[in-house]
């Protein structure tokens, strides 16, 4: 089966570049002061090789010590050079394995896995640089296999598959909301000119295309601002293209096993039963086109960003009852929800429309044409009245469906079993006008995540406590 | 639903919230320090300090003469068989149930005021954070730690 074994060799490549690569990101400020002086710039080439060969040296003694295997129903790895380690992680622990391949690992037809347990850290906990797609799989079947010690269904049933488009995955791309981060991003590289060639004096630039304004020059710094915009728009669209192309995600038996990615391969194995919750988002940009994408929540933090949570995209609304039932019948219910009472809506208005006012007042005392940001006040209200229009719950048999909006809309389904506390609270308004805000928590990466409405009539969230505690 | 819990906390939590926040409101009066001396280093206006200490000394007076004992008269708790039930809350008034079934450990701890009293914190962990109990009577704590504990252990389901 699965003797003790080294990794690839490649993997001491991979090792050596990680480490390299994090010493020089580490002392970037240091080298960059070494090579810019003429002195030390000789001690520095002469200490590079030397470097380098010890690195590598360690790296190999690296390998030599890493060993792994299964037994019994244990994954097991021992390593390190002058700190010997040992880990054994039982089979029943593992939340997720992933099986990336990067560019190097491409280069030789060879894998990366990680495994993940509950336990902290951001991290994997068990990871193998370098791997043969053969080896990898097999193992990746054993703890599969070995997971589940009776089967709940024994009958085979074919797997369900659903793939991202080309189409879609453009739709996706261009939706996205990496557009803002890209933005701050192109933001902060162009004031970063500004400290490099000081002489550029770009914000100074930027100040007379303002004055320009007044000027009648309004045409330069509208381009400007559209150049950066599509700049933005355009990475964010290039991110998002290489991390999901070739989308698939399938359903098999108890298992949903996603892949994707375009220079680097991803394929994660999310265990059904490790599923706290799942969330429908609705995006504030993709909502008028009629698309959701859904999101699982689980214990381990999967991939960066929490994308690898993302098992679907992108889907057509109407598609929505029809894929959960297909797919995913253990979170199957109907998404009609019980809206709130008329007396909250008040609150909702409140609270989106009174910072602008604040905000309004303080700056059209302090800036020139500042009155204009009362110009936002109908979009606060807007937001409001979606807000309030939006939020719902809905109880079917043994799971709970709570949505709501902040800018986008998110709908939660969640098992009460998975419920881990749950939170009535009221403020002194809400006391008098007998309305409540609920909110449950459940398990999500280390710090857990919650769900909450605002402004539930007292009776209604009642009945929630009462089907919670099983009165 | 049942009714709200009625457990109350150690009276003895009064005194120690007492102590405790008027160690708090020293820390709390070097802003206003560090206030004057940069009003004279810097020559900002004079007013600044003195609406600082003022809203500082208020804080204070509110940390130490009132606020203790509106805690204290709010704080309420339950623990039966199937759950944890707290209420607690000045301005906004929280309930929140913790079933039994997904405590995943229960601690007590005390730092050198609460020993003082002989007051211990109960800290309830669930896989989605964790819940406290403020000041109890050392043995109600570890009695109340022991027993949620034993009842936490009856189903041991994975996360």
């Amino acid at each position: 089966m699965y003797e003790p074994q080294r990794l690839h060799p490649l993997a001491i490549l991979d090792f050596f570049i990680h480490k390299i690569y994090t010493l020089v990101q580490a002392l970037l400020p240091l080298l960059v002061l070494a090579i810019a002086e003429a002195g030390s710039r000789k001690w520095l080439l002469l200490a590079i090789p030397f470097i380098l060969l010890l690195f590598i040296a360690y790296g190999i003694l690296y390998w030599l010590r890493y060993v792994f295997y299964i037994k019994g129903q244990e994954l097991r790895m021992e390593s390190g050079v002058l700190i010997r380690k040992k880990r054994y992680i039982p089979f029943e622990r593992i939340q997720t394995i992933q099986i990336t391949a990067g560019i190097l690992q491409r280069l030789f037809g060879l894998v990366k896995i990680q495994v993940e347990t509950a336990g902290g850290g951001a991290k994997a906990e068990f990871v193998l640089a370098a791997l043969s797609r053969q080896k990898a799989e097999e193992l990746s079947r054993i703890i599969q296999a070995n997971k589940r010690i009776a089967p709940t269904n024994c009958a085979e049933t074919t797997p369900i598959e659903y793939s991202l488009s080309t189409r879609s995955l453009l739709l996706l791309a261009s939706t996205s909301n990496g557009i803002g981060v890209a933005l701050a991003a192109l933001l902060a590289v162009v004031s970063q000119f500004d400290d490099v060639f000081s002489n550029m004096h770009i914000w100074v630039k930027l100040g007379t295309y303002v004055e320009n304004i007044a000027a009648g020059k309004v045409s330069l710094i509208i381009l400007l601002i559209f150049v950066l915009l599509f700049l933005a728009w355009l990475m964010s669209l290039l991110g998002t293209i290489i991390r999901f192309a070739g989308f698939r995600m399938v359903r098999d038996n108890d298992n949903i096993k996603i892949s994707r990615g375009l220079l680097e391969r991803q394929q994660i194995t999310i265990p059904l039963r490790r599923i706290q919750a799942i969330k429908v988002i609705e995006g504030i940009l993709r909502q008028p086109l009629g698309m959701v994408s859904i999101q699982v929540v689980s214990v381990s933090n999967i991939g960066t960003k929490g994308e690898g949570n993302l098992i679907v995209p992108l889907l057509p609304k109407a598609q929505l009852i029809s894929f959960l039932e297909e797919t995913l019948p253990e979170f199957a219910m109907s998404l009609q929800v019980q809206g709130l009472p008329d007396r909250s809506k008040k609150r909702y208005y409140l609270i989106n429309t009174l910072p602008v006012i604040i905000i309004a007042i303080i700056s059209s005392i302090f800036i020139p044409m500042g009155y204009l940001a009362f110009s936002l006040l109908p979009l606060a209200a807007w937001l409001g009245k979606q807000q309030y229009q939006d939020a719902g719950w809905q109880v079917d048999n043994d799971k709970l469906l709570m949505r709501s909006r902040r800018l986008g809309r998110i709908t939660t389904i969640i098992h009460r079993r998975r419920i881990q506390s749950l939170c009535i609270s009221r403020n002194f308004f809400q006391e008098r006008q007998r309305l409540n805000s609920l909110a449950i928590a459940f398990a999500s990466g280390i710090a857990g995540a919650r769900a909450k409405i605002r402004g539930m009539d007292s009776e209604k969230s009642n009945t929630i406590v009462s089907w919670f505690i099983q009165e | 639903m049942r009714q709200n819990p009625g457990q109350l906390i150690d009276q003895k939590a009064i005194l120690y919230w007492r102590y405790s926040n008027i160690i708090t409101a020293f820390f709390w009066l070097l802003i206003p320090t560090a206030c004057y001396f940069a009003v004279r280093l810097w020559h900002w206006p004079a007013w600044i300090t003195i609406v600082l200490l003022f809203l500082t000394l208020a804080l204070a007076i509110f940390d130490v003469f009132f606020k203790p004992e509106i805690i204290w008269k709010t704080w309420r708790y339950d623990v039966s068989e199937q759950e944890i039930d707290l209420f607690h809350g000045i301005f906004i008034k929280t309930r929140t149930l913790i079933p039994m079934v997904r405590v995943q450990h229960v601690d007590t701890q005390q730092g050198p005021l609460l020993r003082h009293f002989g007051l211990s914190t109960v800290t309830i962990s669930t896989a989605a954070g964790t819940h406290q109990i403020p000041a109890l009577a050392d043995d109600v704590a570890s009695s109340l730690r022991d027993s949620i504990s034993e009842l936490a252990r009856v189903v041991d389901e994975d996360v």
